[in-house]
């Protein structure tokens, strides 16, 4: 089990190395010029080349990049061009803010989620289980965007009980909680419909099992049916869904974070992304595939929880 | 069974959520965490909250070039001049008067008595610092462009400055009326960042900026006039005009700007809310490509400019865009009533006969358009109305870092621009988008007119302002005519507040001084 945990560590550091240079080539040699944007339309010629010349963009790119990873390697992620503050401090403000969302989103998903696939697998095809995928239908068809935007009107505009945007209370607060409920259900909304189809369908697998057939047999009573010997037998697909969906909703927060007006890394991400920003960007990127990778281990690892036949040694 | 249990479980969530009702309106002490908190510091108070689309990019003139960093320094800075929004004239501001001994000298007395916010003596030593600064090649400051012409600062006494420039600079109040020529305080520049903490000599004192989320400033207490009537600034970034709107109607800001066209009906149908709406310095245009076939030819840009149809689109805009085919609009200086229908006007038979007639029947074009502001709205109509004299017209569409590099390198047909013309002068607009010395930069459309050229380089070298109005408006009929640009509109500024917020006064530019501004 630790030797599994070191190798994908050790893994981990090859991938960040990877995804730096993909990531540092794409954005330099992607179209459009970070001077020109400092600069504005109205920047004359040798405005623009006083910027680039300030940043080293003048430099060959593979110059850059190696100066930029030996950066990386003290701890330096360099600069924002925009603001020209240090890429580490700018994310580590909005990360708590980031997480506090994401966290919030996936109770969400993962409470209305389970029970929503839970109601529907013990019967099916009954109004309550027809319910739920239409449930699951909606709320991953749904843009993010809009769902948003509806909340807004209804709950902050027009019955006046929850504000419109921010997320600056801590969480523990009744302002805090208050400002949580609608980014949360608006980003937590599709993977609690995803969440609640997996839950469904692999609880209807493990029902028809022979095992189920054979506790039932031996007389079961149907709570300890479904919650102990469905239910956890029925958590790995899901299990693994979360996982994934937890990166996703990291990268989904740069949709919920602009339209609530939220100081997050997703739209830390998106505005340097537009100025061309590239430190920001190549920061904020190798965080979320950092998170997107280690989520994943957490996962694995909590599979030998809960099925105790997973073993990685 | 089952069914009590799901019902049970709704229940809960019901009684979960009125319980949130419940405490949502026994709740008033919050500060803008609740809705009803935010009202509650709202009446009859001395604090404003603006809902900014996005965050400054810094807070120093010298370092920034935005109208969203330009907002915010604009209270915290003041230039030596000022430009009247009546008369567009520039006036003294923390100057007090000035001289013109030859065409070359500028002897600019300054006022005495003031202190920047960090108690440093404002002074023509602080002048000649901030504009050094402004033009030190190793800053690299973005709009260093405005000093150009000007060769040496010197300080002739305590309150005397000196700009000497290589040659006659007609625009230079109009430069030094600029935000971005703002004069910084050099003690708090040497020794700190301004940039992040800024210090001028303006009515209101930086406090504290969360960067992403907000920007807070204090009013001065020792200003040099009369303290502001407002003691506290917000400038919080929304970044969603929509949210904005909604936070203006729940009363969580009290001020938006630049409302766009698709917004404004909702914004107007607002109870409690006023809408400034006033004409603007901004102009949009489609320009050509004068380098490429058949762009290149005048007669194929006048069939073009009589097959667009300005009005149509105009009309889409809820009010907020003006139509008059003149270059240098009615709000900047230089604009002279003659050049409003000096323009090839809407004449789809005369458009088709030209094409028809220079065989330019069924011609590929291809229109770029950065997606964002009205452009793409523009792009559909123009399509359309291109199609219909015989022309082809395919649309690219293009993010805005990316257009801005190909539209700066000439890589287009046909495009759409903005001026927003800050210092509302028709050199600042006539030079830098028309003028040669700027292809490659913004001289997107690549026009190149020696008669044109000469006008212009008139109009800045002359520092009679008649002399100067007169060859603008000459270079303005000749741009017209040559047809590099056809101009789309001209921009309508707006501001939509609380009806509590009283005395603000939206400037052509679009830049706002919360100054005068108090709540009732």
């Amino acid at each position: 089990m630790l030797g599994m945990i070191g190798r994908r560590l050790i893994q981990l550091v090859f991938l960040l190395l990877g995804i730096s240079f993909l990531v540092f080539m794409s954005m330099h040699l992607a179209p459009g010029d970070p001077a020109s944007v400092i600069g504005g339309p109205n920047a004359t010629a040798s405005d623009l080349e006083a910027i680039r010349d300030s940043m080293g963009l003048d430099r060959p790119v593979l110059v850059q990049y190696f100066d930029y990873l030996g950066g990386i390697l003290q701890g330096d992620f360099g600069y924002s061009y925009q603001t020209n503050q240090a890429v580490t401090e700018a994310i580590l403000t909005r990360f708590p803010t980031t997480v506090k969302l994401a966290v919030a989103s996936m109770v969400v998903a993962v409470v209305i989620g389970i029970v929503a696939g839970i109601i529907a697998a013990r019967k099916q095809n009954s109004w309550a289980d027809v319910t739920s995928t239409t449930f699951s239908l909606v709320g991953v068809s749904i843009p993010n965007f809009w769902l948003g935007t509806i909340l807004i009107l209804i709950f902050s505009v027009n019955l006046q009980i929850l504000p419109v945007g921010g997320l600056n209370s801590p969480f523990y607060t009744l302002d805090g909680m208050k400002e949580l409920i609608l980014p949360a259900i608006t980003l937590g909304t599709a993977s609690a419909a995803l969440i609640a189809r997996m839950t469904r369908s692999s609880m209807l697998e493990v029902i028809r099992s022979d095992y189920i057939r054979t506790a039932k047999a031996k007389g079961v009573r149907k709570r300890p049916l479904i919650w102990v010997h469905t239910l956890k037998n029925a958590m790995i697909p899901v299990l693994t869904i979360i996982g994934i969906n937890f990166g996703s909703l990291l990268g989904g927060t740069i949709v919920t974070e602009q339209v609530f007006a939220i100081n997050g890394i997703g739209r830390l991400m998106i505005d340097a992304i537009a100025a061309r920003d590239f430190p920001i960007v190549q920061g904020t990127v190798l965080l979320v595939a950092g998170i997107f990778v280690v989520v994943n281990l957490i996962v694995d690892i909590v599979y030998t929880l809960i099925d105790p036949r997973i073993s990685y040694d | 069974m089952k069914i009590k249990k799901s019902m049970s479980l709704v229940l809960l969530l019901l009684a979960v959520s009125l319980i949130f009702v419940g405490c949502s309106s026994s709740d008033s002490s919050g500060e803008g965490g609740s809705v009803e908190g935010a009202e509650s510091t709202s009446e009859g108070s001395s604090e404003i909250t603006y809902a900014t689309t996005s965050d400054a990019a810094g807070l120093s003139p010298i370092d920034t070039n935005d109208s969203v960093s330009s907002n915010v320094t604009y209270q915290v800075y003041e230039t030596l001049f000022t430009q009247n929004p009546e008369t567009l004239e520039p006036e003294p501001l923390l100057a007090e008067s000035y001289e013109t001994p030859d065409e070359n000298t500028w002897e600019i007395k300054l006022k005495e008595g003031i202190e920047f916010h960090d108690g440093t003596p404002f002074n023509a030593e602080a002048v000649k610092y901030t504009f050094d600064q402004l033009k030190d090649p190793d800053r690299a400051a973005p709009r260093a462009s405005l000093l150009e012409p000007v060769e040496s600062i010197e300080v002739k006494d305590e309150y005397t400055v000196v700009l000497k420039t290589t040659e006659p600079y007609g625009p230079m109040l109009a430069a030094l009326s600029h935000t971005n020529a703002a004069i910084v305080s050099p003690t708090a520049d040497q020794e700190g960042d301004i940039n992040k903490e800024p210090v001028g000599t303006g009515p209101f004192v930086f406090e504290s900026w969360e960067e992403g989320n907000e920007i807070v400033l204090k009013r001065n207490e020792d200003y040099w006039r009369e303290p502001a009537e407002l003691e506290k600034v917000t400038y919080k970034v929304v970044p969603e005009t929509s949210t904005a709107i909604s936070m203006l109607e729940t009363g969580e800001v009290q001020f938006i700007d630049q409302i766009p066209s698709d917004h404004i009906n909702r914004v107007e149908s607002l109870q409690g809310i006023e809408v400034q709406k006033a004409e603007g310095t901004r102009v949009s245009y489609l320009g050509f490509n004068m380098e490429k076939e058949p762009f290149s030819d005048l007669e194929f840009r006048q069939a073009v400019a009589h097959g667009v149809n300005q009005e149509a689109y105009v009309s889409q805009l809820n009010g907020l865009g003006l139509y008059n085919e003149s270059i240098i609009g009615p709000k900047v200086f230089g604009y002279d009533e003659e050049a409003e229908s000096a323009g090839y006007e809407y004449d789809p038979e005369k458009a088709k006969q030209i094409i028809q007639e220079n065989g330019y029947e069924g011609t590929e074009v291809t229109l770029l358009a950065a997606n964002r502001d009205n452009y793409m709205k523009m792009a559909e109509i123009v399509q359309s109305q291109l199609s219909e004299i015989g022309l082809n017209v395919s649309i690219e569409t293009m993010e805005w870092a990316s257009f801005l590099d190909v539209a700066r390198n000439g890589d287009f047909d046909m495009t759409f621009l903005g001026w927003a013309n800050s210092t509302a002068d028709g050199s600042e607009l006539l030079y830098p988008n028309l003028h040669v010395d700027n292809i490659g930069a913004s001289n997107n459309v690549r026009f190149d007119n020696s008669e044109f050229n000469q006008l212009v380089e008139e109009s800045r070298q002359s520092v009679d302002q008649e002399v100067r109005k007169e060859k603008l408006h000459e270079a303005n009929l000749l741009a017209i005519e040559a047809a590099p640009w056809v101009v789309m509109e001209h921009g309508v500024v707006t501001v939509g507040y609380d009806e509590s917020v009283e005395g603000l006064v939206v400037d052509p530019t679009g830049m706002w001084s919360l100054y005068p501004v108090s709540r009732k």
